[in-house]
């Protein structure tokens, strides 16, 4: 199903969706960030100045994190005995506003998490969820025509916006809306159909774009399949690391974590809380022995997981470029950062 | 102490309620619990898998089931006392409720052993997931060639289960013969240590100077710390364990879900509690920080 929306139809859909779901919008913060923050509706909105914004830094916090977040309850163990389990949410999220390597980032972590046995208490956040991508031309003006990938299928409805036109206002953008299942079907029916022929153009205009950086993977996982770089290498980079943790905790296809009770008179709380592969505690076992007890391994680990092992165990690289580690790492050391160093020593 | 429930789990991260029945000192660190689910219901292991042992405010703990499936609906777990909640566990009396998740893990592969001459290695507190293989073996005689029992441990204050080693050396149906690095006089009664001193593979040359290993008749099984395996596996090697399923290792790594979940206990792309913690030795040997 194809539709074309204009802003106002945005708002009403927004408006509905926000009747069934805890929706959440890309919103434009103080310091100039941009987090998914609740709609408030369009008249809230429209009183308080505020607009979703669609465009604009890229969203630092992993969009994964709402269906596998950073504390997360498992069990609750009572005095008498009994266990109980977190409630599930009264309504189901509706995430809006993710791009192609965000929406990629909750496919991989959907079928980590699904595979046998399947995580009950990820799955009753993720069950019933929306997600609406967001690609097309979604520059606000003061970064040029910034155009975003198209995510194709990878949510349910993706917004698609169209080239800016120097002559209508922002409030008459355009945009696309493709309806990937029966649920976004269903909030979309009502909508003016949209033209095929806009959407060829745009899906081509995402094609020929290329993607750079994915080859820079593609070589770097090459080079460590083949072992071709040396420990050497890894003693280098992991002397840069100053231990924070910071790569995994901002990474969206992260998924370690460790648990941690909370007792009160009321009972314990278990829950998960996450961890980070680059701590030296990690691995280690009770008897001492730390299979990962070096930084050199911690910091190979961290690159080789997601270049050689999750693609040997889930058939892909499990990094999806969207850049956060490079962003969040205080020296420098993040994935394509890595990869860069690592293919220009390595390739001959 | 907290109970637990022993209605049926909710989630897989739910614990069953089970009671302990009693308690046995092994080794001033170590103590063998048995356990009952409160259900009723037999915990349903194989030989070599685990469970996650909960004690509420105290998380989990991952931990070997020390008996065969043979014996029964209890089940036994030989725990040493090295942190918190095992430090615990420790303390527990008879009677006690402890959470229990699981069985979980592959187990050793028992049709891949049978009508085979069977080397089962353990070193330290490597006897403990092993014995769940010996009594299976102990119970079910018929089912293999022979079984030679090979164990050492670091001190002879540290060997576990001294009365059943005896008794497995005298059983018409399995062999025994251990060692320890270093004979110390006996805690409880102040005698010298009179068995074997040495290292394991010292007990190798008098055991198999006049077998003969082949793929067809022969599989070793090998549970231990990591710094035994590979010393282990070369003497093995030399007589004959030479071809791929022909060696079987457990591995033990820090399990904190024990489904595959947490990332705790990756070895490279495997998962050492759900594709393990029972291997071939050619799954993993060439894996970094495997062995």
């Amino acid at each position: 199903m194809l539709k074309q929306l204009t802003q106002q139809d945005l708002f009403e859909l927004f408006d509905r969706l926000a009747e069934q779901y805890h929706l959440l919008m890309p919103t434009l913060l103080t310091d100039g960030s941009r987090e998914l923050m609740p709609w408030p509706g369009s008249k809230a909105a429209a009183i308080d100045g505020i607009i979703p914004s669609m465009a604009g830094e890229p969203i630092q916090r992993k969009p994964t994190s709402h269906f596998f977040p950073q504390t997360d309850p498992l069990v609750f163990l009572k005095p008498d005995g009994t266990v109980s389990v977190p409630q599930p949410p009264d309504k189901p999220l509706a995430l809006c506003g993710l791009n192609r390597e965000d929406l990629a980032a909750v496919a991989f972590v959907d079928r980590f998490f699904s595979a046998e046995p399947a995580d009950d208490v990820y799955l009753a956040k993720r069950s019933g969820a929306l997600l609406i991508g967001l690609s097309g031309h979604c520059g606000d003006g003061s970064h040029g025509d910034h155009f975003l990938p198209l995510a194709q299928g990878l949510c349910d409805i993706e917004l698609i916006a169209e080239e800016p036109n120097e002559e209508k206002k922002e409030q008459e953008k355009q945009w696309l809306a493709v309806v990937y299942n029966a649920v976004g079907e269903q909030w979309l029916s009502g909508f003016a159909a949209g033209s095929p022929q806009r959407l060829e153009l745009l899906r081509h205009k995402s094609v020929t774009m290329g993607h750079q950086q994915q080859e820079l993977l593609q070589q770097a996982s090459r080079l460590l399949q083949a072992d071709q770089v040396p420990d050497s290498f890894w003693q280098e980079i992991s002397s840069r690391c100053i231990r924070c943790g910071g790569c995994n905790f901002v990474c969206p296809t992260c998924t370690c974590f460790c648990v941690q009770d909370r007792t009160t008179t009321a009972g314990t709380q278990r829950s998960r809380i996450w961890d980070s592969c680059q701590l030296d505690a990690f691995m280690r076992e009770a008897s001492g022995h730390n299979p990962l007890g070096t930084e050199l391994l911690r910091t190979r680990r961290r690159i080789h997981h997601k270049l050689v092992d999750d693609p040997k165990r889930w058939g892909e690289i499990s990094c999806v470029l969207c850049g956060r580690c490079d962003r969040a790492c205080p020296t420098g050391i993040g994935m394509v950062a890595v990869c860069e160093e690592l293919v220009r020593r390595f390739t001959s | 102490m907290q109970s637990f429930s022993n209605k049926p789990a909710q989630s897989i991260y739910s614990p069953r309620g089970c009671t302990l029945l009693h308690v046995e000192e092994l080794t001033p660190q170590e103590k063998l619990f048995r356990f009952v689910l409160d259900d009723g219901s037999a915990l349903g292991h194989q030989p070599g898998q685990f469970v996650q042992l909960s004690i509420a405010g105290l998380t989990e703990a991952p931990i070997s089931i020390a008996g065969s499936p043979t014996r029964g609906p209890q089940f036994e777990l030989a725990v040493r006392n090295v942190g918190t909640l095992t430090g615990a566990l420790h303390q527990l009396q008879v009677g006690a409720k402890v959470g229990i998740r699981g069985p979980f893990g592959r187990p050793f592969d028992l049709a891949a052993l049978q009508g085979k001459h069977l080397v089962l290695i353990a070193g330290g507190c490597g006897l403990a997931p092993l014995r769940s293989l010996i009594q299976y073996c102990e119970d079910r005689p018929q089912e293999f060639a022979s079984v030679q029992i090979i164990y050492g441990a670091r001190t002879s204050h540290c060997l576990l289960f001294k009365e059943e080693l005896k008794a497995w050396q005298n059983s018409p149906h399995l062999s025994c013969c251990y060692t320890v690095d270093q004979a110390v006089p006996d805690c409880d009664h102040d005698t010298p240590y009179d068995g074997e001193q040495g290292l394991i593979t010292d007990l190798f040359e008098h055991l198999f100077e006049r077998c003969i290993f082949t793929a067809e008749n022969s599989c070793a099984v090998i549970v231990g710390p990591p710094a035994m395996y590979r010393p282990v596996i070369e003497e093995l090697r030399r007589y004959g364990f030479t071809a791929p399923r022909q060696i079987m290792l457990s591995l033990e790594r820090k399990m904190r879900c024990g489904i595959g979940k947490c990332g705790h206990c990756t070895i490279e792309h495997l998962y050492c509690c759900t594709d393990g913690p029972v291997f071939w030795l050619e799954e993993v040997e060439t894996l970094r920080g495997a062995l």
